[in-house]
């Protein structure tokens, strides 16, 4: 019995064996390319592995983990975190969840199936950020970071469930409930004799100067793109004269204004902290990028579509908002983010003005006494970067997601 | 054509307005923000600090020993103990302190803005910044100097052995200045190599890229004492004798406002002066004995029962506060830079002038 298996294994190889005779060892040389390859990939992947897991000393990430997540924010204050965090789940999964079931209903309305995403999906989705979480409570030294995440979870779950069977009534003011929720997680770090920006710190704070500048600079930016294309000529003057400016300057020079010379303008009274005059510098820089983005989309609607709205009676707003804007946005929407990652990425230039951001930490690390003149950026610095990777990469595949989505490329 | 001509009229004059509008905007605020300074300064910057509760004080984040972030995200260092000690005399608590970590080329801009009250940064003290960066410097609490460093077996023993080497230094700084001119009017050929920090400088030296290391000696002694058994501990590494710069690191404040540079001036004199009478944070508050003069310095009645009052704008016992919370100048030195911590530095100049330092108080009376 055993020995006719074997014959027959032999006989047919597998589809497998058969695709690697096939294509990489259909002549020498290409076997010989494949052998050095495969030796070079298998010693740098073992290196790496060897490296991470025995060479590395990790000892300055899970001292300083805390310092690298949040920065200086007060120890015995940590709870405000937890709990701003917690509402920002909670929204999460609330506008998950009537998503979903707002999809739901509209393909039962319309007679079209329905496929509900799986867990698999998610974690397909977000694998790489699953897998950072992990490696950061590993880090940790203490289990409270880990109950919390799973508190986390529970908490996403639950606000997800809820917001999946939310009444339909209720369900059309859910996006109420997730702001409320969203002004409380800030609320959560500020009220109470809370903290301002200039506390805050660490992967926290990138994540927050990101998700600011991207929030406001999105409408800026429209605004400057709709203003490019008006027929009013001062108004299309001032877009252009903006936009052409904040392009011509480096991000550098805004921030270091934003840092030195914003501070003599301001009246004596009005007093910005730092962080914030340097979120002012980011939104302007990204949203001259937005707009030349979105003015690309604009021009790649075809005129007759706006033609037809006239022709329908619509109003110019109308026509712009129901007819050109929806064309426009979606076509645009691998710039934006390619614009947004950026912005994720360039908040890491703040760390030269002396904001306390993630990659300001490595550096703040490396100067502790037990680190002091040890080398040890070799660790801090691919770890920071590591992260900035996983936010990149997840961004980028969302976007993707949302293309297939949306059918961008395919009409 | 003519209507399009009239438009373009029309639109530049518009933008002229409008610029206009914004330049008389921008002199009305610049006014006012010269207003809002002079009024500062005749309240004063001491009233102000009494009133708002806090001390912002300007400080580095990054140099082990003077100011760096633990990683309970507490500063520590020799800089941010006189933040501590200028809090203490001022406010009467040494934790009413909002650090504000600055780059150095932040740090006299915030100064001049009035976003700190004080700049304790390890700053180097030179005719130029106290001319020109609209900044005053007070006492001197570290006199530093560039250095040295070397390789053990090298066999260098001075700077004049050093014919024909290379020399790693930081880029842009002082350090690289001082150390052209002191190898040109000593006639010695060399050839530097420039880093952005010692951070990246260190590898190149342990991998012999160099065969000196030149920098401030606090530093390259806390780069020695810190160097790794792998890289030979730190009897591979000797930091030569001679000191070719003079670094004096102290407090800065504003220019035009006597009284603040006064107070800041006495709290560190205070803790010299501590030291000199041999008060320290552990008998401050219980000395008992009769020295008239140590009593004039806690602020303790005379046998006629007055209690002196110098008039700087100080509480009368703002000493003992000082050192009750942060110790007198010996323990501020020996907790952050001393032979005990990993900078490991001896006193040397930075000794009480009684034994042959530079650190002299002027009489409290």
């Amino acid at each position: 019995m055993a020995v006719r298996t074997e014959t027959a294994s032999l006989r047919r190889p597998s589809p497998a064996l058969r695709w690697v005779r096939e294509n990489l060892f259909n002549n020498w040389y290409n076997s010989v390319l494949t052998v050095i390859f495969g030796a070079l990939f298998i010693w740098v992947g073992f290196s790496l592995l060897r490296w991470v897991f025995f060479r590395a000393e990790w000892e300055i990430v899970r001292v300083n983990l805390t310092l690298f997540m949040v920065g200086r924010f007060p120890r015995d204050e940590l709870a405000r975190i937890w709990v701003s965090n917690y509402m920002i789940v909670g929204a999460i999964g609330l506008m998950a969840g009537a998503a979903t079931a707002s999809a739901a209903a509209a393909a039962k309305e319309a007679g079209l199936p329905f496929v509900q995403s799986k867990l698999q999906d998610l974690i397909q989705r977000f694998w790489p950020v699953l897998l950072l979480v992990a490696a950061l409570l590993q880090f940790s030294r203490t289990w409270t970071p880990t109950i919390m995440t799973v508190g986390m979870v529970v908490i996403g779950v639950a606000a997800r469930f809820a917001g999946l069977h939310l009444p339909r009534v209720i369900r059309r003011y859910a996006w109420v409930l997730v702001a409320l929720l969203l002004i409380g997680a800030y609320g959560a770090l500020v009220w109470f004799g809370g903290f301002g920006w200039d506390d805050w710190g660490g992967l926290h704070l990138t994540l927050f100067v990101t998700v600011a500048g991207i929030i406001l600079a999105f409408p800026l930016g429209l605004l400057f793109a709709l203003g490019r294309r008006s027929t009013l000529p001062l108004v299309r003057l001032l877009s252009v004269t903006y936009i052409e400016f904040i392009r011509g300057v480096p991000l550098i020079t805004l921030l270091l204004m934003g840092a030195f010379a914003l501070k003599f303008l301001l009246p004596p009274g009005m007093d910005l902290s730092l962080v914030s005059r340097l979120v002012v510098a980011i939104m302007l820089f990204t949203a001259a990028y937005v707009a030349e983005n979105v003015r690309g989309g604009l021009q790649a609607v075809p005129k007759g579509q706006t033609e037809a709205g006239q022709a329908l009676g619509l109003p110019a707003w109308k026509v712009m908002r129901l007819i050109v804007l929806p064309q426009a946005l979606r076509a645009v929407i691998p710039a934006m983010v390619g614009q947004f990652i950026s912005l994720f990425k360039d908040t890491s230039l703040l760390v030269v003005v002396g904001v306390f951001e993630l990659l300001a930490v490595s550096s703040i690390a490396n100067n502790q006494p037990e680190f002091l003149g040890k080398g040890l950026a070799e660790v801090t610095l691919p770890f920071v970067a590591v992260i900035y990777w996983v936010g990149a990469y997840t961004m980028s595949r969302e976007s993707r997601r949302l293309e297939k989505k949306l059918g961008v490329g395919e009409r | 054509m003519i209507k399009r001509l009239l438009l373009l009229v029309v639109v530049l004059a518009m933008v002229a307005t409008a610029c206009g509008g914004d330049g008389a905007e921008e002199e009305s605020t610049t006014t006012t923000a010269a207003d809002g300074g002079s009024q500062v300064a005749a309240e004063g910057i001491l009233k102000t600090v009494q009133d708002r509760g806090v001390l912002n004080c300007g400080v580095n984040q990054e140099v082990f020993g003077f100011g760096f972030v633990d990683a309970d995200g507490n500063f520590v260092g020799f800089d941010i103990d006189y933040c501590k000690a200028v809090a203490a005399a001022v406010l009467g608590d040494a934790d009413a302190v909002e650090y504000k970590a600055l780059t150095a080329q932040q740090r006299f801009t915030a100064l001049q803005s009035g976003e700190i009250d004080v700049l304790i940064r390890n700053t180097t003290w030179t005719a130029t910044r106290d001319g020109g960066e609209g900044a005053t410097f007070l006492t001197t609490t570290f006199y530093d100097g560039q250095g040295m460093m070397v390789n053990s077996d090298s066999g260098y023993t001075t700077l004049e052995d050093m014919a024909n080497t290379t020399v790693c230094v930081q880029s842009g700084t002082t350090t690289e200045l001082n150390l052209a001119a002191r190898f040109e009017s000593g006639g010695i050929p060399f050839t530097a190599l420039t880093f952005d920090s010692n951070d990246e400088l260190r590898p190149a030296f342990v991998a012999g890229q160099c065969d000196g290391w030149t920098s401030d000696k606090s530093q390259l002694a806390a780069f020695r004492s810190q160097n790794p058994p792998a890289d030979g501990g730190p009897e591979a590494w000797t930091i030569l004798d001679e000191t070719f710069s003079k670094e004096p690191l102290g407090p800065l404040v504003r220019d035009g406002d006597s009284q603040w540079a006064q107070v800041v001036d006495w709290v560190v004199y205070a803790t010299i002066q501590a030291e000199e009478f041999g008060l320290d944070s552990g008998n401050i508050n219980s000395y008992s004995g009769d020295n008239a003069e140590i009593k004039r310095f806690l602020g303790q009645p005379n046998e006629e029962g007055t209690i002196f009052d110098p008039g700087l704008g100080l509480p009368t016992d703002f000493a003992v506060m000082v050192i009750d919370a942060v110790g007198n100048y010996e323990e501020i030195y020996n907790r952050n830079v001393g032979p005990d911590t990993a900078l490991g530095l001896a006193r040397g100049v930075n000794d009480l002038w009684t034994r042959g330092g530079l650190l002299y108080a002027p009489p409290y009376r």
